[in-house]
């Protein structure tokens, strides 16, 4: 299965983009990485030049909250070249101190499928794999 | 200079030809009521026939460059990354297709030279189907290539007539893989000046390659600090009479492009202080700062009507402002530049000859000043005897 991983916006927590990438090698996925200091529209472009079943993005420092909310508009523009990619985000969503009862529907709201807030990465892999098995029943 | 012995190298440009010798750089207007060989040999001729064949080196882009429509799946991959290489390989004009919008697309009218398709990593198929082939059947192109994903060529190659098929240009970790299409494009250029009746007599008077001059001062960027004082990171401005070029080092962008190229090149179309003049006045009227700027030069916007020295002078200033104003984050363009961490700025073309240093200085402190609200303030070079040109001629 492939993944198109990166860190989005102005994030540049390389080491944790590493350990994503690594983690899902290991559990055999076909990792596309962005990197660091990615923009939306450059993760989904990626999605579409490789084909990839899965968009995975991560955030540490709380980009995601401000560059993550055109998802749907980024959906829409592309229709059903998406239909079938599983969103994901996970790290450290927001700036100061939030809820994950309140922070997972805003994401979902969003557009994503699946959010991990301060969720630790190997919890949020296996969330993902049992997702995708679940999908593909 | 010593690579120089024995050779003449000669640059055809929109409105000037420039010859080089071991001991100089001259400069001639062209006459355009005149064939460009009739008039580059009326003028220097006897500079010419002072040389053999083998020892000349030409470079031209006086015969308007191939046209180019690219098609691609995406902004950020396909589309850019084949842009990217249309542009370093000399190309000026360039338009693009996203794929998904082709149905809905304008059908250009004027006849392209050659139409890239492009897009997916090799291992995906599927992705190009009859809505190409139709939006094709409608375009007047010479030649056709294509450099995405390998599991498409077969398809493409059955349907579409006199198809070129090259390695893709997008790589399996998403990285640009320029050279195949470059090469493909360089000798396309070489083809095209074959077809014109204005260029194809140049080689009467040469039997090397002629290359396009943009491809050629992209050649001779990594080595231009054996002749001026230029700090990386850096620009080069080269603004001509047709278009404004940018050459620039890859450290001033943030981007997810990895090349083996040190530099890469934009083009401003239609942004030139001669053939293009009423588009660079265009422009300059739709900045909001450009009145500013012409009070700061102690000239009013009666300056666009006149025709003279001084006003051919303002036009370059404005041009400056402008493609600077074009690669900052102050207006959202094909790619913004790091502009705050430059160190030098380069000028070559035909700007050297009319500006002073300090009449350039002025301009850049005050696109610094009142764009990026800087004292930054690079150093700017002056490549006055046009010598940027011939290092990458005497490399080919």
């Amino acid at each position: 299965m492939k993944v198109v991983t990166g860190v989005v916006g102005n994030d540049i927590h390389v080491v944790a983009n590493r350990l994503i990438e690594l983690s899902l090698q290991a559990r055999g996925f076909e990792v596309f990485n962005l990197g660091v200091n990615t923009y939306l529209e450059e993760f989904v472009d990626a999605v579409i030049e490789t084909n990839a079943d899965i968009l995975l993005i991560s955030s540490l420092n709380g980009e995601a909250e401000g560059w993550c909310r055109e998802v749907k508009i980024l959906k829409a523009k592309y229709g059903n070249l998406l239909d079938n990619v599983v969103f994901m985000i996970g790290g450290n969503l927001v700036v100061g101190t939030g809820s994950a009862e309140d922070i997972v529907p805003r994401f979902k709201n969003y557009g994503f499928d699946l959010v991990f807030h301060q969720v630790d990465l190997n919890t949020g892999l296996d969330e993902l794999e049992k997702f995708m098995k679940e999908r593909d029943k | 200079m010593s690579k120089l012995e024995n050779k003449l190298l000669i640059d055809v440009g929109s409105t000037y030809f420039k010859l080089c010798t071991k001991d100089s750089v001259q400069q001639h207007f062209r006459d355009f009521n005149k064939d460009i060989y009739d008039d580059l040999t009326y003028k220097c001729g006897e500079i010419i026939k002072n040389y053999e064949k083998e020892n000349i080196h030409i470079c031209s882009s006086a015969n308007g460059g191939l046209s180019t429509l690219i098609i691609g799946i995406s902004n950020s991959f396909s589309l850019k990354y084949a842009t990217n290489i249309a542009f370093n390989s000399g190309i000026n004009i360039i338009d693009t297709v996203l794929y998904k919008d082709i149905e809905t697309t304008s059908i250009p009218s004027d006849l392209i030279d050659v139409v890239i398709v492009v897009g997916g990593i090799d291992s995906v198929s599927n992705i190009f189907d009859e809505k190409l082939f139709k939006f094709l059947k409608e375009l007047n192109y010479s030649n056709i290539v294509y450099v995405g994903s390998k599991k498409d060529a077969p398809y493409l190659q059955k349907n579409i007539e006199n198809l070129v098929i090259l390695p893709n240009i997008i790589n399996d970790k998403l990285h640009v893989e320029e050279e195949n299409l470059k090469e493909y494009l360089t000798n396309l250029y070489q083809a095209d000046i074959m077809g014109k009746e204005d260029i194809k007599h140049l080689y009467d008077i040469t039997s090397n390659q002629i290359f396009s001059t943009p491809y050629i001062v992209n050649k001779t960027l990594p080595m231009i600090d054996s002749k001026f004082k230029v700090a990386d990171p850096y620009i080069l401005i080269d603004i001509g009479g047709a278009t404004t070029d940018i050459h620039y080092s890859k450290d001033l962008v943030d981007e997810n492009m990895v090349t083996q190229n040190e530099y890469d090149r934009l083009v401003f179309k239609k942004l030139g202080v001669y053939k293009s003049k009423e588009s660079l006045i265009f422009a300059a009227k739709n900045n909001e700062f450009v009145y500013e700027l012409l009070a700061h030069l102690k000239v009013t916007e009666n300056i666009f009507d006149e025709s003279s020295e001084k006003s051919t002078r303002v036009l370059m200033q404005l041009a400056i402002f402008l493609v600077l104003c074009k690669v900052s984050a102050y207006r959202q363009a094909y790619v913004n530049l790091k502009l705050l961490a430059l160190n030098s700025v380069v000028f070559t073309g035909g700007i050297t000859k009319v500006l002073k240093q300090e009449e350039i200085e002025d301009i850049v402190t005050f696109f610094y000043k009142k764009i990026l609200n800087s004292s930054h303030n690079p150093t700017i070079v002056m490549d006055n005897n046009y010598d940027v040109w011939t290092l990458g001629m005497l490399e080919k």
